[in-house]
């Protein structure tokens, strides 16, 4: 396992550490000695100059050595103090493994080895408190544990393990633990598949996960936290899996809230715009029942604007969650020519108020496609309102959808008017960038073809521009067909492939049906 | 006798169809009226509740064929209402389809959550009163 080797890696940078600390203030005395030395053999060199050179060098190499060792060994010292604080008779403080930040597939490893070693104890009779192995652990491990059987059965949960998910200890036995923790990872390399991975190939392995998240719809407030697990095949008791969980929700949450105050002005903007299109339409309506041309053309111009203000309105809501990784995708199999033209047709009546028409040509019998359709509407629609904004003086944008070379489906938007300038070419994809030329003429804020970009490598897919100034740009897009998906989908019990743009990941056992 | 026509129903000469009843379980009073309106227009029979609690109280009277649902609403929000007309044990027999109309932004976690448990999720600002007529048209 590539995390198993991680932590011995790690290790091993520890040791280098205080090795290279060790040499590095001998070298610094002996560099020392040898400068004083020469200036006590040269009596007629600056004798004070020598000296106080030679000690602001000790000095300094001693200092340096106490920080290196200090910040390199305290992850080994606080270990070591939880293996004392953890057996019997322990004594010892629990150390503040919460504020450490690696080493956490340790302790759920040694969590299992004390676990073992006191059950041991407690069989021959040597534990003199009679307390059973699992209320050591209970009383004195300082964070959540959970100990699982081969079924993923919760058949222990210490105190804290209660108070962090909110459910009494007791009531925890017995039950399925992806029942009883409602968790969302941050890869697709979720516990569930770990677990199923290691059981068929692995008599012992250990893991850590990041960001981890738990209870994403109860009231009970939400965790977030890293989440260590240690397997063993062959343990007597049927205590199988070992998981430990580091509380990290006071860090983790700060990105979070930056994504939740863009989410709650996303409702405030919304709300009024909501009610700005029922009553166009309602205007609209009736102007046009009644014969009133020009109010009939007033209203549907601001029924399009409306439309282009909630579209940026979701722009904005999407760059912030790439932005924080909290983006993610379900692709499902889809008919692609449906959802082009119903994209086509949505953002027609913006293309309409422009006097633009767009002409659609798609290819029959494209096979299905495997996307995410709520994404792929806003890539679509990025894409022509980027050919309204740009068309100058034509009033045609094409939109073609076909089967490239390398079997991908390939959709362009293209446009006859403006053109990008070839300097600027390689930063259409930036945040923020936009052709400065037109600054002044044309509106927008540079985040729809940045988050485009972002939906399309969610996708799997390209996305690339071609350009004349003067003679318009194209814009094209691949997404893959369902089939290349499929495959993907083969070897899980879920039908549909979530994707994180790097978003969340259900732990898939949980929503089984 | 037809068997298939139980004692005490109501039976409907062909073609005339009793028109739909839509709950409309929405605090923003303004967009209620402009969705009650576009209904009425689009043969709906529709009924605005502004609170949490008494929405769900109406939506377990077994009356309605439809309900719209907006997710932040005083007292019970739209959540605990939609996982209460799901659960058999609280809501036996609810037969209506339940359409989550919201403008607040979920996770997408949780959004698909949402969306696995309801009928349609729509976000209000994206749709005209028309075009939400429109789609209930279809999901029928």
């Amino acid at each position: 396992m590539a995390q198993n080797s991680d932590y011995l890696s790690r290790t091993k940078r520890q040791y280098f550490g205080i090795l290279l600390s060790a040499l590095l203030s001998g070298g610094a005395i002996v560099l020392g000695a040898w400068v004083l030395a020469v200036y006590l053999i040269h009596p007629l060199s600056n004798l004070m100059l020598g000296l106080i050179l030679a000690i602001a060098i000790i000095v300094a190499s001693w200092l340096l050595s106490i920080i290196l060792s200090k910040s390199l060994i305290a992850p080994l010292r606080a270990l070591w103090q939880l293996i004392i604080h953890i057996t019997p008779n322990g004594g010892l403080p629990a150390p503040d493994i919460e504020s450490l930040k690696i080493g956490h597939e340790l302790v759920a490893d040694l969590s299992a080895q004390v676990l073992q070693l006191t059950s041991v104890a407690n069989i021959a009779k040597l534990n003199p408190t009679e307390e059973t192995n699992h209320d050591f652990i209970s009383n004195n491990l300082p964070l959540p544990l959970f100990i699982l059987d081969a079924q993923e059965t919760i058949v222990f949960a210490n105190n804290h393990a209660g108070d962090y998910i909110g459910i009494k200890p007791s009531d925890l036995i017995g039950k399925n633990f992806y029942m009883a923790a409602d968790m969302a990872f941050p890869s697709e390399n979720t516990l569930d598949k770990w677990l199923k991975q290691v059981k068929t190939n692995s008599a012992t392995a250990n893991m850590s996960w990041e960001r981890v998240r738990l209870n994403v719809l109860d009231n009970h407030p939400t965790r977030l936290f890293d989440l260590a697990a240690f397997y063993n095949k062959d343990n007597p008791q049927h205590q199988e899996t070992v998981i430990v969980m580091f509380d990290h929700t006071k860090q983790y949450s700060q990105d979070d809230q930056a994504v939740s105050f863009i989410a709650l002005s996303v409702h405030e903007l919304r709300t009024p715009l909501t009610l700005l299109r029922g009553y166009i339409e309602a205007l609209y309506t009736d102007f046009k029942e009644s014969g009133n041309q020009e109010m009939t053309a007033f209203t549907e111009k601001m029924n399009a604007t409306a439309q282009q203000l909630t579209v940026f309105v979701n722009n904005i809501l999407n760059v912030a969650r790439v932005d924080n990784d909290q983006l993610q995708l379900q692709l499902h199999e889809e008919n692609w020519s449906e959802i082009v033209m119903s994209a086509v047709n949505t953002i027609s009546l913006r293309a309409k108020v422009r006097g633009i028409k767009i002409e659609t040509v798609i290819a029959p019998d494209l096979p299905s496609v495997g996307v995410d359709r709520i994404s792929i509407y806003e890539v679509i629609n990025n894409l022509i309102d980027n050919a309204i904004k740009y068309s100058g003086n034509s009033n045609t944008i094409k939109v073609e959808a076909h089967v490239s070379k390398e079997g991908m489906i390939e959709t362009t938007v293209e446009d006859f008017g403006l053109g990008i300038n070839p300097s600027i070419m390689p930063n259409l994809f930036t945040k923020f960038y936009r052709d400065h030329r037109n600054r002044s003429q044309i509106g927008g804020t540079g985040l729809g073809l940045y988050l485009s970009k972002a939906i399309i490598d969610a996708h799997g897919g390209n996305i690339w521009v071609r350009s004349q100034p003067g003679k318009g740009s194209t814009f094209g897009f691949t997404v893959q067909p369902y089939a290349k998906l499929a495959a993907e989908v083969k070897n899980s019990d879920n039908k549909e492939i979530v994707r994180g743009a790097h978003g969340w990941i259900k732990n898939h056992s949980l929503y089984r049906r | 006798m037809d068997p298939s026509i139980e004692p005490g129903q109501t039976i409907q000469p062909a073609g005339s169809k009793p028109p739909k009843k839509v709950l409309c379980i929405e605090d923003e009073r303004f967009i209620g009226e402009l969705y009650q309106r576009a209904l009425k227009k689009g043969g709906y029979d529709t009924t605005l509740e502004v609170d949490g609690a008494k929405g769900l109280e109406l939506a377990q009277s077994d009356k309605f064929d439809i309900i719209l649902l907006d997710l932040m609403i005083p007292n019970v929000t739209g959540i605990e209402i939609l996982r209460t007309l799901r659960d058999p044990s609280k809501t036996p027999h609810f037969k209506g389809k339940i359409i989550i109309t919201t403008n607040l932004e979920q996770r997408d976690d949780v959004r698909q959550d949402i969306e696995k448990q309801a009928d349609g999720y729509i976000v209000k600002a994206e749709l005209t009163p028309n075009e939400l007529v429109e789609f209930l048209d279809k999901i029928n």
